[in-house]
């Protein structure tokens, strides 16, 4: 113990004798740190944020969507066998899913952009045509007016529910929103309720606020006359199975259609692709922003060399009174580890810094990764870069080192 | 204690090979006051660097404390030598970002074994024996040449070594702090016991001695 502190004390004040030269050094790792690491929080943080959306709408719930969406290894499909199939789901679809199925909701979605106006001004949001479980399964609240019922459902009535910021946009506030007209698609609506406001709708995502809902057989008059849907949820009780109801829906589908033409996906599918995913964005971030710190690893080296060159009658003089080739690689190693550490330590902490001041407007997440990584790779750092000059240095011939002038 | 038999240092040269010593045998006994004389490319240098384990002969052996040297790794090498020889340079060689007690201490921080005396307690009584106990705070840099050649003298002493290497010890200094300097080395050979050896240019320093050996052209021509 003496020894290490006896070493961590030497390499301190050589830090102390050449500040410039430390510092600069170490802002090589203190600037790849950084980026490593808000690379990594802006990873988490969007993955946070898109499984805290998804969290939001409940945890027993599945999707019955076209094709086939996740591949047999968890992760999203692409290519051909993806999203975009040439199958949609109809009315009897959904009347077989409500009729085969003992669960809370099934709720069939149309969904489409439009741009709503009224009173001279417009908004660009999203068409939800759905039933009246819509606003239980995806935990949507009025805040003013009512939501559309069964009742409304059935009479194809022509009132939409509208989104908080879509009443905001059009009306300048929830209040007087009620009763007011808003047309879309050469349709005219009559809004007989806005909703609290929910979040969400970034990066692609549908916006709950941005939204207009109507009775899905409404829908049917012009804006969707196919009568197809392009999601279907299923809505299981708190004590039901969710497993046991998807393979019910499976069965059921399976009598219409193929089996790669549909998905019964669970939420937790999706939470694992989606993690798949930003795994592997997470991977590409860090692969860029370890850049840096390789270009910071050489600056090590570099100083590291120039250390030993300068400090080689040193080598002798420690040689010549009982170092060893051990003890003079483990003193240059301290060094050069110490000097990436203080880069790392710093780099995370400028990027706590900046994460907390962003985190405001961004969903930008530090997590205990981005700590180990920080210092994990920053103490990796001085060591691979610091051995091939610390390993010169203990190669040193004792008597060779001690005439160095 | 410290044997060279027939040793022989040879460099390849671009025409030929150099003998620096030429089968070189000597002895250094315990408690011995020694000087090594010789001018300038004589190989007292080299034969002082073999016998302190620094460099390792062409031909013939070492023995210290009846360790061949040749036989010993280079760790084991490192630890005899930090355990038995202390050396002492013209130029002091003091580590100037330590302080003078760490300077003076810093051969215990490579002792493989656990020593049996308080190393900070034993530094401070070796300063105060040189009469810089004062200065122990203090970094070479604001050292007379005398006082840091003091240092090095503890420095060499910490390690309660068999014997101590001195390489041209007054050669960097004026002829007041060299007498000095040279007192010191007699006070710690007659007084404490210490084994001693001088290697020298100077007649008059190698006189200090109680038994001198003269080197020449890589061979000792003359011992007393």
């Amino acid at each position: 113990m003496k020894y290490i502190t006896f070493q961590l004390k030497t390499a301190l004040k050589n830090f102390g004798r050449n500040k410039v030269r430390t510092i600069l050094t170490s802002l090589g790792i203190l600037i790849g740190v950084l980026s490593v690491v808000i690379l990594i929080a802006l990873g988490v943080g969007l993955k946070n944020y898109i499984q805290g959306e998804f969290e939001s709408l409940g945890s027993n719930l599945l999707f019955v969507l076209p094709g086939k969406v996740i591949g047999d290894n968890g992760q999203f499909q692409g290519g051909s066998d993806s999203r975009v199939a040439p199958v949609t789901f109809d009315e009897q679809t959904y009347a077989s899913l409500k009729r085969g199925l003992a669960i809370d909701y099934v709720v069939p979605m149309y969904t489409k952009s439009v741009t709503t106006e009224a009173e001279g001004q417009t908004k660009s949001g999203s068409l939800f045509a759905s039933s009246s479980d819509l606003f239980s399964i995806l935990n949507l609240q009025i805040e003013s007016g009512n939501l559309f019922t069964t009742a409304d459902v059935g009479k194809r009535s022509k009132s939409a529910v509208i989104g908080n910021k879509v009443a905001v946009a059009l009306f300048g506030g929830v209040e007087g929103a009620v009763g007011q007209s808003i047309s879309f698609s050469n349709q005219r609506y009559k809004v007989i309720g806005v909703l609290k406001e929910k979040g969400g709708g970034g990066f692609g995502g549908p916006s709950f606020d941005d939204g207009v809902y109507i009775p899905y057989t409404t829908s049917f008059i012009g804006l969707n006359p196919d009568k197809k849907f392009a999601t279907i949820y299923l809505g299981v009780s708190k004590d039901g199975d969710v497993d046991v109801v998807k393979g019910q829906a499976e069965a059921i589908l399976l009598k219409k259609y193929k089996k790669d033409d549909f998905s019964v996906i669970k939420q937790t599918e999706f939470l694992n692709a989606i993690t798949s995913i930003f795994s592997i964005i997470n991977s590409v971030l860090v692969a860029i922003g370890s850049i840096s710190l390789v270009v910071g690893g050489i600056g090590i080296m570099n100083i590291m060399y120039a250390n030993v060159t300068e400090r080689t009658k040193e080598v002798g003089i420690r040689r010549a009174i009982g170092a060893t080739k051990r003890d003079i690689l483990f003193q240059f190693l301290t060094e050069s580890v110490l000097l990436s550490l203080i880069g790392g330590v710093g780099g995370l902490l400028l990027a706590i810094l900046i994460v907390s001041g962003v985190s405001r407007f961004f969903p930008l997440a530090i997590n205990a990764t981005s700590v180990i990584i920080a210092i994990g790779i920053s103490s990796a750092i001085g060591v691979f870069f610091g051995v091939f000059p610390a390993r010169r240095a203990a190669n040193l011939a004792p008597i060779e080192a001690i005439r160095y002038e | 204690m410290i044997q060279v038999k027939n040793v022989s240092k040879v460099y390849e040269v671009a025409d030929g090979q150099f003998y620096a010593l030429k089968n070189v045998s000597m002895e250094i006994k315990d408690k011995e006051y020694v000087g090594i004389l010789g001018t300038s490319g004589s190989g007292k240098s080299t034969l002082m660097h073999i016998i302190g384990l620094l460099d390792q002969p062409t031909m013939g052996e070492v023995l210290i404390n009846g360790k061949n040297a040749e036989k010993l790794s280079d760790n084991e090498l490192s630890s005899l030598r930090g355990q038995t020889i202390g050396f002492v340079f013209q130029q002091f060689n003091l580590i100037q970002k330590l302080t003078v007690l760490e300077n003076v201490l810093l051969p215990t921080v490579y002792a493989k074994h656990k020593l049996s005396f308080n190393v900070n307690d034993y530094g401070m009584e070796l300063l105060g024996l040189f009469g810089i106990a004062e200065k122990a705070n203090s970094y070479p840099n604001r050292l007379s040449g005398g006082q840091q050649q003091r240092v090095a003298i503890a420095r060499a002493l910490i390690m309660k070594p068999t014997v101590v290497l001195a390489d041209e010890p007054t050669g960097n200094l004026d002829s007041k702090t060299g007498e000095e300097i040279l007192q010191l080395m007699e006070k710690l050979n007659k007084d404490l016991g210490v084994t001693i050896t001088i290697v020298t240019h100077d007649k008059n320093v190698a006189h200090r001695t109680k038994r001198q050996i003269f080197v020449k052209d890589g061979e000792i021509v003359k011992k007393y």
